[in-house]
């Protein structure tokens, strides 16, 4: 009904496969980039930089994650620091004089090679033991972050942003901050939802699933898990480079800390791993449910509804936030991304409920 | 009939409401309250907010200034910046002019845009030092002592009673930029008066620190300053006496309290200074006041044990600033207030001592600290006790910090 299968007929393989092969989907992925494009005109201003802004990049380094645990199967507990070394390395690299293009490549590349260095001991350990040199890595990057002035930016620890231009164009005002932040997500999707169909990404899913079978069947474990770790942090890396520039535009070490990674990991698992949607959907969860539900009972307490203490009427949202993440994961352990594919599954065959899966 | 009588009369008051809310938007000032009540600030947030809420509605209570009443936007941000920041612009939108967000992180990654915006961020306690230049940072007003000033006043205390010169001093301190912030301030002072200085630092957050002390015990300091926030305070409390440091050689910043106390042992603890910011207790003129108008009257905002404790009272102390600056600006400016009229109300702030809560404190175009100014207390085994006046030292030395971080961030940082 909603999304009507009948007189699709796939007759080229290019058709079947393509990303959304329902015109029903690309109706609807249509909607939303049209609703993106035009979101400055009728989202106000705090909306697009306090909600809609923070969105976008958090879904980038959510995918960028999700790369990793979900389609490598490789835990990562230190994305915050690969994320941090993006964006303090962009920064130091425009201040040098670097052109900001190259900046944000350069930001990925350093990134990528701290970023690999680290991840060399996924050759060695799994599961468990990986997350503990991930977590390694964490405080490594910190620690030197925070006890190098030359890189944190002096007493204050403090690192604003240059004023920078990307191809010409200025990236200043908030409309000009929403816009480059939406064309990296958007690229950053496309790259996501594409490396799954390459020999690339079946190679990163065969590892995931055991490496032994992997190599017997002739994928080189050594050679992919480095290859996504590097992927993996040199997007982390420019989107760290992108939080920086776009959202933050001052740096503080507390702004990449332990919280965060596990921020980025909720967001993946939250959402559902190694899936494109379920980045956003993550993302959005961990990011703005909180800000949601603070303003909700704030609200609730100011006119009146609820007579409550003000350090329980802070810790509520805390809450009702731990509760809803555990009522998904019970619901649906694959995460958000599964509950909307159940919903489109359903809906597919709707009023008809046989092809359950 | 009787939905009718009904409906109508919710009707009048939705539109009473309405009408009411109108009128008082026009006459109301709102402070944005956005602090850190669940993540790490939380063993002062509390009480620190308690005490700015409770005296505003004393204010409202005394019938307010001019005829305009102060609303606080409280909302917690966790410690986040990304919800600092949505708090922040939502707050602005409702038309608040005047934020505090005892939060450092928080507080640095808004001050540009603070900036921009022109409305007033107080930072009292948290946040940059060198914001106390008010040609840089002409909207940010830390108001209250620097952790520079804190130090030099502890070391003038020293000085005071038995002298510096040839003396050990260890800072034990987190090992964090606000651990290390004392240390550039004091190492001049050590040159200038001739004492030995050591820094001994613990790893975040401090609940481990014997590694630390066994090293501080052979050293034989002479006096140590303990500079921490949290449960790392009494940690340090517990291992200085338990490493033979008499406890009335402890010298603490000012985040020492009541319930540090109580947490090492109100006994054990009897000796040990303190850095104070703020009069402790109730037996003061505004506390009085807030006991028999809000407590008394059931309007207060949390537990009525905690009026008059440390934090309670830096609170209200924030919160008479900030009226007494709004007061100013309504006098000298006129309403409608906003942002640029607060702070100017801010930089004509003479002498206040808020009827004796706190030293008498000036605030200037150049000077946003308000002259540093403080005093040393000490834990008597129930409460603290000040054993000095109010008074402010090595101004110059300070004053130097300052200009030197504000001439980085000038410069980008």
């Amino acid at each position: 009904m909603f999304y009507r299968l009948s007189g699709i007929h796939h007759t080229r393989y290019e058709s079947a496969r393509a990303l959304w092969p329902v015109p029903a989907d690309r109706w609807q992925v249509v909607a939303l980039a049209v609703l993106a494009l035009a979101a400055p005109l009728f989202v106000s201003n705090l909306y697009l930089g306090s909600y809609i802004l923070p969105w976008l990049i958090w879904a980038a380094a959510a995918l960028s994650l999700s790369l990793l645990m979900g389609l490598a199967g490789q835990l990562h507990f230190g994305f915050a620091a690969v994320m941090a070394i993006g964006a303090y390395s962009s920064i130091h690299l425009v201040r040098a004089g670097v052109p900001f293009e190259l900046a944000l490549l350069g930001a990925g590349v350093v990134s990528a090679l701290i970023g690999t260095v680290f991840g060399a001991a996924a050759l060695r350990v799994k599961g468990l033991y990986l997350v503990m040199a991930t977590l390694a890595m964490q405080y490594l990057v910190d620690w030197v972050i925070i006890n190098v002035p030359a890189i944190s930016g002096g007493a204050q620890a403090t690192l604003r942003t240059p004023a920078v231009s990307f191809l010409g164009l200025p990236i200043s005002t908030l409309i000009e901050r929403y816009y480059f932040a939406l064309g990296w997500a958007v690229l950053i999707t496309l790259f996501f939802m594409n490396v799954k169909r390459t020999s690339f990404g079946r190679a990163l899913v065969a590892i995931r699933d055991k490496d032994f079978a992997a190599a017997v069947i002739g994928v080189d474990p050594f050679r992919y898990k480095l290859m996504a770790f590097l992927t993996s942090s040199f997007i982390g890396g420019v989107t760290g480079a992108v939080l920086a520039f776009c959202y933050y535009r001052a740096v503080t070490p507390e702004q990449f800390s332990f919280n965060v990674s596990i921020q980025l990991v909720a967001m993946v698992l939250v959402g559902g791993l190694g899936s494109a949607i379920g980045g956003y959907l993550g993302a959005g969860f961990v990011l703005l449910v909180p800000i949601f539900l603070t303003n909700f009972i704030a609200g609730l307490g100011e006119s009146g509804w609820i007579y409550i203490s003000q350090n329980l009427m802070a810790h509520l949202p805390l809450i009702f936030y731990g509760a809803m993440i555990i009522g998904f994961l019970l619901l649906e352990p694959l995460g958000l991304a599964k509950i909307y594919d159940n919903i489109r599954k359903a809906l597919l065959v709707w009023p008809f409920r046989h092809s359950r899966s | 009939m009787k939905w009718f009588t009904r409906t109508a009369g919710m009707a009048a008051i939705a539109a009473a409401m309405t009408a009411g809310g109108a009128v008082a938007q026009d006459n109301t000032i709102r402070f944005g309250l956005l602090q850190d009540f669940t993540a790490v600030y939380t063993f002062v947030t509390g009480e620190y907010n308690q005490g700015q809420r409770d005296y505003l509605t004393l204010v409202n209570q005394e019938g307010g200034i001019d005829g305009h009443t102060f609303n606080a936007i409280v909302r917690d941000t966790g410690n986040q910046p990304q919800r600092g920041i949505e708090a922040y612009n939502r707050a602005r939108e409702e038309g608040a002019i005047l934020f505090d967000f005892l939060s450092t992180p928080v507080s640095r990654a808004l001050v540009d845009q603070v900036l921009q915006d022109e409305v007033v961020l107080i930072t009292p306690l948290h946040g940059r030092g060198d914001a106390s230049d008010g040609t840089t940072f002409p909207y940010v007003f830390p108001m209250m002592a620097t952790y520079w000033s804190q130090a030099t006043i502890l070391a003038q205390y020293l000085k005071d009673n038995g002298g510096l010169d040839g003396k050990k001093i260890a800072v034990v301190h987190i090992d964090s930029p606000f651990g290390r912030e004392p240390i550039p301030v004091l190492e001049a002072l050590a040159e200038d008066e001739g004492f030995e200085l050591r820094a001994f630092p613990y790893a975040s957050p401090g609940n481990e620190q014997s590694a630390t002390w066994s090293e501080v015990r052979r050293y034989r300091p002479d006096a140590v300053f303990i500079w921490g926030a949290g449960g790392g305070q009494s940690v340090s409390v517990r291992e200085g006496i338990r490493n033979g440091i008499p406890a009335e050689n402890i010298y603490s910043v000012v985040w020492l309290a009541e319930t540090d106390a109580a947490n090492v042992g109100a006994d054990v603890m009897t000796g040990v200074h303190r850095y104070e910011a703020v009069a402790t207790g109730t037996d003061l003129p505004i506390l009085q006041r807030i006991q028999e108008q809000v407590i008394d009257a059931g309007l207060g905002a949390g537990d009525a044990a905690a009026v008059g404790s440390t934090y309670y009272n830096i609170g209200v102390a924030t919160m008479a600033v900030a009226v007494e600056a709004a007061r100013l600006a309504l006098e000298h400016e006129g309403a409608p207030l906003d942002g640029a009229k607060l702070k100017a109300g801010f930089e004509r702030i003479e002498n206040f001592d808020a009827e004796g809560l706190m030293p008498p404190i000036t605030i200037t175009a150049e000077d946003h600290q308000g002259g540093g100014f403080g005093r040393v207390s000490q834990w008597n085994g129930t409460a603290w006790e000040p054993v000095s006046d109010w008074f402010a030292a090595y101004q110059d030395v300070v004053r130097e910090e300052i200009e030197q971080g504000a001439a980085e961030y000038a410069g980008g940082n």
